[in-house]
């Protein structure tokens, strides 16, 4: 037969094996958690490093994470700012190549226009002219990709999106047909703001066409593989070099980024013969680049979590194979090997925790320092234009780092714990 | 008189390499309700294995051990840490106190993880110490007290918990003779003032004059 354990010899009679009803669970788990803290500060030294390089880990993951998102939060602005939020044209404009100019381009955009501007969301719509051709100072002709604008509705809308070199931005109402160059393209030909070009290219007919436009001034966009075939007119030049009342797409601006899902929603059941696309279907290098700073970081992320891991673990596994004995002590005085466990994950908890807040702390204070002073990075591939080094400090992503420290410490900690409390209490206490 | 702990024809062996060493062979013993309880005998006599077996830190391989009359002998480990937690108490010849607990937090521990509300435990705890002359000595740490204070506080944390039973192996093993008469003398008081058994290993001859009673070991047997 065998026997239940009797209750102890207490005067008030709590129930066996847990705090009584009307103990305040709190104060228990607090006595846990200050022997936790007692017991990393046992050996302080090691406890330091191990919080150190805890520190520094979730540091390295929140700065590398912040540059991520700033890279991400960068490159959308810029497409969004480049095609519109979203991007309204002919299904075809999308799917299909154009067996002639402005083929699968909008009749009547400013109707359209005007039905786009009723929505609350809708700060400004763009029509755009994409055509190609060539470009001629009568002695040099060259490919041109050009587009053409509503001057002061795109620039104002989209900002100091261009860094003007020389002369000045288009304007809506010019009397002659101007037109802006990349700074590639002038170069090559040798041109400057007051040149004469000769644009030359195809009418929706698929007749020739040439066109007689003046330099109003040159750009750089920073890619200098652009610069050398972009070129910017006004929509009015557009439509006359090309004989069409046509727009290829309109460009809906948002008064926010966060509106993009719904507002293509409502659009889109607005317009159900036309399609409406999103900054985001179109921005193939904002795609690419997401898709590889994820692994990239996410590589870098996993393998400084490991080594934060491997560090506690070991710092750990030092400290419960000196308190061996004193384990075996504990069990004998009838500590269940789950409260040891607990205590020994708590321990675990306060060094990653520890640890991650410092980090924290650490990836705030630099982030916050790159604005007061800032720090030039590089010119990315492709690109001729240097930028400022920004860290965005995003509190999900603070939060979850900490959160996944924490619980990763925790779990290193049990787990090198589990076999040390389940080793026979004789065994334990012979351990020297 | 009433039995708190018997063993009833226990064998224990211990494996060493290929070889097998007795440890004890066909044990019988009871210890009495409030006695203090002496088990002498040279190194390797069996006297840890007893104090292990009737602690419930170690199982025999044939015999049967019964606490409070019941059988204990088959218990898995979870009932059996409670009955430690509730019915032993352990006194260590390293003393084997938390370091980095305060002399009071040692002594309230087996009654913390026992659940015993806060306010209770802070009266016991006081009383405890008051009973082994530590009441000044509360808020130190075991590393500032002398080697019989330790042992004090070990006996205090034994008791605290009310035992039935407490183990002790060779409590006065670390302490000069003076101290170690100190000790006994307040282990025989708390013996007799709380009523609980004492198993005591010890090689002092001094010590097993002053105990209730005295029982050799030798190969695993008692003589």
């Amino acid at each position: 037969m065998m026997t239940t354990p009797r209750p102890m010899n207490t005067s008030s009679g709590p129930p066996r094996g847990r705090g009584p009803a009307w103990e305040r669970p709190g104060a228990r788990h607090g006595k846990w958690l200050k022997f936790a803290i007692q017991n990393t500060l046992r050996n302080r030294r090691r406890s330091l490093v191990t919080v150190a390089i805890a520190a520094l880990g979730t540091a390295a993951i929140l700065l590398a994470g912040g540059f991520a998102l700033f890279t991400y939060q960068a490159l959308a602005q810029a497409a969004a700012r480049s095609t519109g939020h979203l991007i309204v044209g002919q299904p075809a404009q999308f799917t299909q190549d154009e067996d002639t100019p402005l083929q699968h381009g909008l009749d009547d955009y400013k109707t359209l226009s005007t039905q786009l501007l009723a929505d609350p969301d809708v700060r400004q719509v763009l029509p755009r002219v994409a055509f190609s051709g060539l470009i001629s100072n009568g002695d040099k002709s060259t490919v041109m990709l050009a587009t053409g604008v509503e001057p002061d509705s795109e620039f104002a809308v989209k900002g100091p999106f261009l860094n003007m070199v020389a002369g000045e931005v288009l304007a809506t109402g010019a009397k002659d047909a101007e037109v802006m160059l990349g700074e590639g393209l002038a170069k090559s030909l040798k041109a400057k703001p007051g040149s004469s070009l000769t644009l030359l290219a195809s009418t929706t007919d698929g007749a020739l066409n040439a066109l007689d436009v003046t330099v109003k001034g040159v750009f750089s966009t920073g890619v200098p593989d652009i610069d050398k075939r972009l070129v910017y007119t006004d929509i009015v030049t557009a439509q006359k070099l090309l004989n069409t009342q046509r727009v290829s797409t309109l460009g809906v601006f948002l008064k926010s980024m966060d509106a993009t899902p719904a507002a293509q929603q409502r659009v889109a059941r607005m317009q159900p013969t036309l399609t409406v696309q999103t900054w985001l279907d179109q921005a193939f290098f904002y795609q690419s680049v997401r898709g590889l700073y994820n692994r990239i970081f996410g590589a870098l992320g996993l393998i400084i979590a490991v080594i934060v891991v491997f560090v506690v673990t070991n710092a750990m596994a030092m400290a419960i194979i000196e308190r061996t004995r004193e384990i075996g002590t504990l069990r004998a005085l009838g500590t269940l090997p789950s409260q040891l466990l607990r205590t020994l994950a708590l321990e675990g908890m306060v060094l990653g925790g520890v640890g991650a807040v410092v980090g924290a702390v650490i990836a705030f204070g630099i982030s916050m320092l790159l604005y007061v002073v800032p720090v030039q990075m590089p010119p990315p591939p492709g690109s001729s234009r240097s930028y400022a080094l920004n860290i965005n400090v995003d509190p999900a992503m603070y939060a979850a780092t900490v959160v996944a420290m924490v619980l990763l410490a925790m779990l290193a900690s049990a787990w090198i714990a589990r076999k040390t409390v389940h080793t026979p209490i004789v065994e334990a206490l012979a351990h020297t | 008189m009433t039995a708190v702990m018997e063993l009833r024809g226990v064998h224990k062996t211990y494996r060493l390499g290929q070889h097998v060493i007795p440890a004890l062979q066909g044990v019988d013993l009871t210890v009495q309700r409030g006695e203090l309880l002496a088990l002498t005998g040279p190194s390797g006599s069996g006297k840890s294995t007893i104090l292990n077996l009737a602690g419930l830190i170690d199982t025999p391989d044939s015999g049967e051990i019964l606490l409070d009359g019941e059988p204990v002998t088959g218990l898995r480990e979870t009932p059996r840490t409670l009955l430690r937690r509730d019915a032993l108490g352990f006194v260590f010849q390293g003393f084997n106190l938390v370091p980095v607990m305060t002399v009071a937090e040692n002594v309230d521990y087996p009654l913390f993880i026992a659940g015993v509300p806060l306010a209770e435990r802070r009266e016991r705890v006081a009383a405890q110490l008051v009973a082994v002359g530590l009441q000044d000595h509360a808020q130190h740490r075991p590393d500032a007290l002398s080697g019989g204070q330790r042992q004090r506080v070990a006996i205090a944390r034994a008791l605290i918990k009310r035992p039935r039973l407490v183990i002790a192996d060779e409590p006065t093993a670390s302490l000069d003779s003076h101290t170690a008469d100190q000790v006994l003398d307040l282990m025989r008081e708390r013996c007799h003032a709380e009523g609980a058994a004492f198993v005591i290993a010890t090689h002092d001859s001094r010590l097993t004059r002053r105990c209730d009673r005295v029982l050799a070991l030798l190969d695993g047997r008692l003589q």
